[in-house]
Parts: structure tokens; sequence; C-alpha cells
């Protein structure tokens, strides 16, 4: 990878805002954060999240709500996104990650790949890991690795001024056209291997992580544990919501005028008790515990990660926040670890 | 890349046939190549504008013109939607989609167990073999929980002047056979005994045929069903159909059995290699 000194981020933030629409995370001022369109004129100072944000980059490319097709009584229409360039600027690891697990996923699907082909991804390597999360145990970060994002800003550790900017693709290097930026002098490979063992031991073992993982492969977890676990869930999809790799979806038809119709699709989540039951009335997975060893077996199962070389999770701990059942990972592998 | 949106089909014509069911006649307006390459056992996806979309097995198989027949009973809001549409109506298809039942195997003597509306995805093997276009001697089992309720009046009579069909209910009048196909398994092994089974009916059937099966000496990689699941997109995407890793809509629904019991993961040995072959 070629790697730049940046003086500012910013710099390289409006560079991108003159030929996309660049979005960034952004506080609120009220505890909340959001994904915010960025100026060419805006030098709003550049500061990663501590923590990740509750909205992953998920919805950028698999829409909540997307449009399919329009019916007018005679003909089917197929709609597909009508798409900008963009760029996602300040994406972690772990939500890169699962970028890249998702376009393995949505690789056939029109409306994801039109709005994912016009993105560019602008990760960032975190020097501290944030509080609920182990992308070091599940292998998603903290530093960005190279085919999961175009571009690469790396924090300096030490008192350095600058900025480390790793290219990291062509549509990368292609975006940089016009910016004059030093090489850089830094050792910057030993800088980034530095902070990842910082993350590492801030993280620790997460033992019940590891052996949980263990345990739902081996089938050692029981029925009766799952169906204490389903007890706890509430179906309220927060999980399914904000995990940056959930992807299921449901069809809603939608009658315009007497003969026209229009078919949307909505997310949908697999813990919601109908979400497999078929017009017979049968439903494979009726019980809640069924359900969320389902969810935790498509985050965990090896069968899964020999499919897309990588477990669904991604380690960034949103579910865990989100639970109010106490049933994110954590809460989950310790009680299938413990037996608490 | 896939294609969530559908084709335009034509509705020509139906009648009834059994408890809320009706048989369809359905045409693909300007069919494509790809739609006359069906294999009995696969699906399509039917949108009845305004009502949504569900999956339903083709009873006959997609001809030059694009027709083509369906069974559907009435079930719930899309299949009631259908049944209010006129002749001539404008639904919509997508298709074909899923695996469908084995036409290469060697077994010879095939035992076909059916129950419910599960006769309707077995009925284009049933037609290929009763026509003998198939080097398959074959023996049918229904089962239907009475004679109202049994569907395709018209194909069991056909099916009845060439092949060893076998009707039997589980509330049966006099002189018609009781119980569930399984009661009668004894009888049917008896007579000759089967290489393969092919089965699709209520899971809970299926898989109580499947090992009764098992039992008789068929081996797991000789018994094929057909799962039923909610399917929205056919394509692996929305998790609706999820089985084990797998999406039935692309990797069943037809399934061997062996397989089956390894995709749930049900703890069934990894088959050995002489488990593997097909004949």
């Amino acid at each position: 990878m070629q790697a730049y000194s940046l003086d500012q981020p910013e710099r390289l933030r409006a560079h991108l805002a003159l030929q996309h629409h660049v979005y960034e995370v952004r506080g609120d001022g009220q505890g909340g954060q959001h994904w915010e369109l960025v100026s060419a004129r805006d030098f709003t100072a550049f500061e990663p999240a501590a923590e990740p944000p509750p909205f992953s980059a998920k919805s950028f490319f698999f829409a909540e709500r997307e449009l399919l097709f329009r019916f007018d009584g005679g003909q089917f229409y197929s709609t597909l996104p009508a798409v900008e360039p963009q760029v996602l600027f300040g994406l972690h690891a772990c939500d890169l990650q699962a970028v890249a697990y998702q376009d393995r996923f949505f690789a056939e699907d029109p409306h994801y790949q039109a709005r994912r082909q016009a993105t560019l991804l602008v990760g960032v390597d975190c020097l501290h890991s944030c509080e609920g999360g182990f992308c070091s145990i599940v292998g998603s970060g903290p530093a960005v690795r190279e085919q999961r994002a175009d571009l690469i800003l790396v924090p300096r550790q030490d008192h350095a001024t600058d900025w480390l900017l790793l290219v990291a693709s062509e549509a990368g290097h292609a975006a940089l056209r016009g910016l004059r930026l030093p090489e850089a002098t830094a050792d910057w490979q030993a800088e980034r291997s530095a902070n990842q063992v910082c993350v590492a031991e801030e993280q620790g073992p997460q033992q019940e992580i590891v052996d949980g993982i263990v345990s739902l492969n081996a089938g050692k977890i029981d029925a009766e544990t799952w169906e204490a676990l389903g007890l706890r869930c509430l179906g309220c999809s927060g999980c399914t919501t904000e995990c940056p790799t959930c992807s299921c979806y449901a069809p809603q038809d939608r009658l315009n005028a007497p003969a026209s119709m229009q078919r949307e699709r909505v997310w949908d989540s697999c813990l919601y008790q109908g979400f497999q039951q078929e017009a017979s009335g049968h439903n494979p997975s009726a019980t809640p515990g069924q359900r969320v060893q389902r969810f935790w077996s498509h985050k965990f199962g090896d069968g899964f990660k020999a499919q897309f070389e990588a477990y669904g999770c991604v380690g960034c701990g949103r579910c865990d926040r989100v639970c109010p059942g106490g049933i994110g990972v954590h809460g989950v592998m310790q009680r299938v670890v413990h037996h608490d | 890349m896939i294609d969530l949106t559908p084709r335009k089909l034509l509705l020509l014509d139906h009648y009834a046939d059994g408890e809320e069911a009706r048989h369809f006649s359905l045409r693909i307006d300007k069919p494509l190549a790809g739609d006359l390459a069906v294999i009995p056992g696969q699906f399509f996806m039917l949108t009845v504008p305004g009502f949504g979309e569900a999956p339903f097995t083709y009873l006959s198989l997609p001809d030059q013109q694009g027709r083509f027949n369906a069974l559907v009973r009435r079930m719930g809001a899309l299949t009631q939607g259908l049944f209010e549409q006129p002749v001539g109506a404008v639904l919509g298809y997508r298709g074909p989609f899923g695996k469908g039942w084995p036409l290469f195997f060697c077994a010879h003597r095939v035992l076909v167990v059916a129950g419910g509306c599960g006769l309707v995805p077995l009925a284009g093997v049933i037609d290929e073999a009763s026509q003998h276009r198939l080097p398959l001697q074959l023996s049918v089992i229904y089962g239907a929980r009475h004679s109202a309720a049994q569907v395709l009046g018209r194909e069991r009579e056909r099916w009845r002047q060439t092949l060893r069909f076998m009707e039997t209910c589980d509330e049966a009048k006099p002189l018609e056979r009781q119980g569930s196909p399984l009661d009668h398994f004894d009888e049917l092994f008896a007579a000759e005994a089967p290489e393969a089974v092919l089965c699709c009916g209520p899971e809970a059937l299926m898989l109580a045929t499947a090992e009764a099966s098992l039992q008789r000496g068929i081996a797991a990689h000789k018994i094929w069903l057909s799962l039923e699941r909610r399917m929205h997109c056919a394509d692996g995407l929305c998790g609706h159909c999820y089985l084990g890793t797998e999406y039935v809509c692309k990797d069943g629904p037809t399934y061997r059995y062996d397989r089956y019991l390894q995709v749930r993961g049900a703890g069934y040995p990894t088959a050995t290699k002489q488990d593997q072959r097909l004949c």
C-alpha cells in the first residue's frame, strides 16, 4: 500500500466532497450520533468516535425500505435506485468487515450493488478499544484490512501532528488525484502493529466469547439453555436492526390506485415469531429459543464462516448495547459458558 | 444479477379441484428459453397484485406457448386474492426456482408417498412415469384427511389406469382405505419392496416416511423429500426459508434425506463415500 502523510483529515474530506456526497458520523450534542452529509466547505474537526455509532453503514447499501417495482395493471416496471457517487468517511474496521460480508451476500442484488459500486470507503484504524468491542477476537480489527476500504486513515499514537493515509485500492488512488501529499516517512506498518497489540490487550482474552463459539459449534448448548435465553428475547428486532451484517427482509405490496401497485422490501427480523410461519400455520422456528439459536448460529456458526471466510459477528458490541433483555453477545456467551 | 420484478402471467382458466382448492391454467407472456427447462419439483413465484407473492409448484410444466397448470388451495390473503381474480387477469411470474426431483437415478422400483397438496409437486414425475418416459416402475400412495380434501381428481383418474395408485384417508368412508400412508407400508413393501422413495406432504409425514423407509432397509441417500417453507425472494436473500446454513429456495426444496439431516444439524453421521453414490 502507498502511504502518505496527511496534515489534516479535514483536507482530504473536503477534497473528496468536491466530487462526491460525503457522509460522516457526527454527534448531535445530545448524546446521539447520526450520519450527516458534509460539504466541501465544512472544516469541522474530524474526530473518530470512541464507540461505534448506533447505525453502521448497512442502510447506505441495503436500504431499510426500498422500492422494487411498479405495476400499472398491465405491465411490471423494474426500479433501481438513482445513485450519486458517495463517500463514507471514517468507518471503523469492524463496520468495514461487515460491508465486505454483505458485499458477498448481496453480490447478485442489483439494488445493493448499484449503491455499493458508487461508494468510496474511507476507513479509520482504532487506537483504543471501544467499551464492548472484541474485534481482535473475531479478526475484524482494529486495523482496517487492505481489501476492506479504498483509503485508510491511521491516527498516530505519539505526539506527531499528522495522520497517515494509506491507499488501498485503485478507486482510492483515483480519488486522491489533485491532492498533493508528501509520502509518509514513518514506519507505518510498525505503528499499526503496535496499535493492534494495544487494542488486543485492552480487549483481553474474552474467554467467554471464545469458549461460547466452541460450544455453539460443538452442539453443546442444549435446547433448554436456548429456551431460557429465548425467554429474555422480546422480539423487538433491536439486535437485527443494529447488527451490521443482518440482512433479512420482507416484501410489502402497496396499492396505489385500483389497478396499480408497487412492491417494496423492508428490513425484517428472524427473531419475530412469524418470520418462518407458513400459510398452513406450520412454523419451523415456533419457539423463541429456536429463533435465538438461529440468530447466534448465523453469527458464529462455522458453516457460515466457511461460506463467507469470516464470522457473521464483527465484534462491534452493538447488540449488547441495544438488547433490553440482556442477551447481546456478551450476555449470551456468559450464560452459555457459565450456565448463569 | 437477480431480478425481483415479475413478468406478466395470464390467468387462462380454473376449475374446482378438491376442498378449497382450484386447478389453474396460466400462461407466461413471451416465454423465454429458461421457462421451458423446468424440472418437476421446482417452483415459481406467483404475484397476485396487491396481495403479495408466494411460491407454488408446477403441476404441469410450461409448454412452447408458456402455458402451464398449478393447483392452489385457499389458505390466506394471497390465495384468497387469487381466487377473486377473473379469467384474463394479469398476474406476476418469476421462475423457475430451486432443485427438482431426481430423474436420472438408477432405482427402478420407486415409491411415491404424498400427503394432501403434497401430491402436486410430484405430479410431473408421476406423469412422466405413467407415460413411460422414465425407466421407472412407480407405485404411489396418496393420503388425505378425507375424500373431499383430495386434489388432482382428473390426474388421479388418469394415473390409476397406468400405475399402482393407492389412496387412503384419515377419515375413510366404507370401501376406502383408512389411515395415513404409513399404515400401509407393510403391504406396499411386502408386494414389491421399493428401491427409492420420493415423498411430499406435511413435514411430520415426510419425516415419519423417511424413518419408516430407513427401518425397511432403504438407505437415506435413496429417500427424497420436498420441504415447504415460507419464501419471499426465491434467491436466497430474504432469509425466511433458512434451514441450517442453507436456504430452501435455492438449495431445496427437494432434499435427499441424508443431506437434509446433515443440513438440519441433527448430528447425522457424515455420509461415507459409498453412501454418496446415487445408484
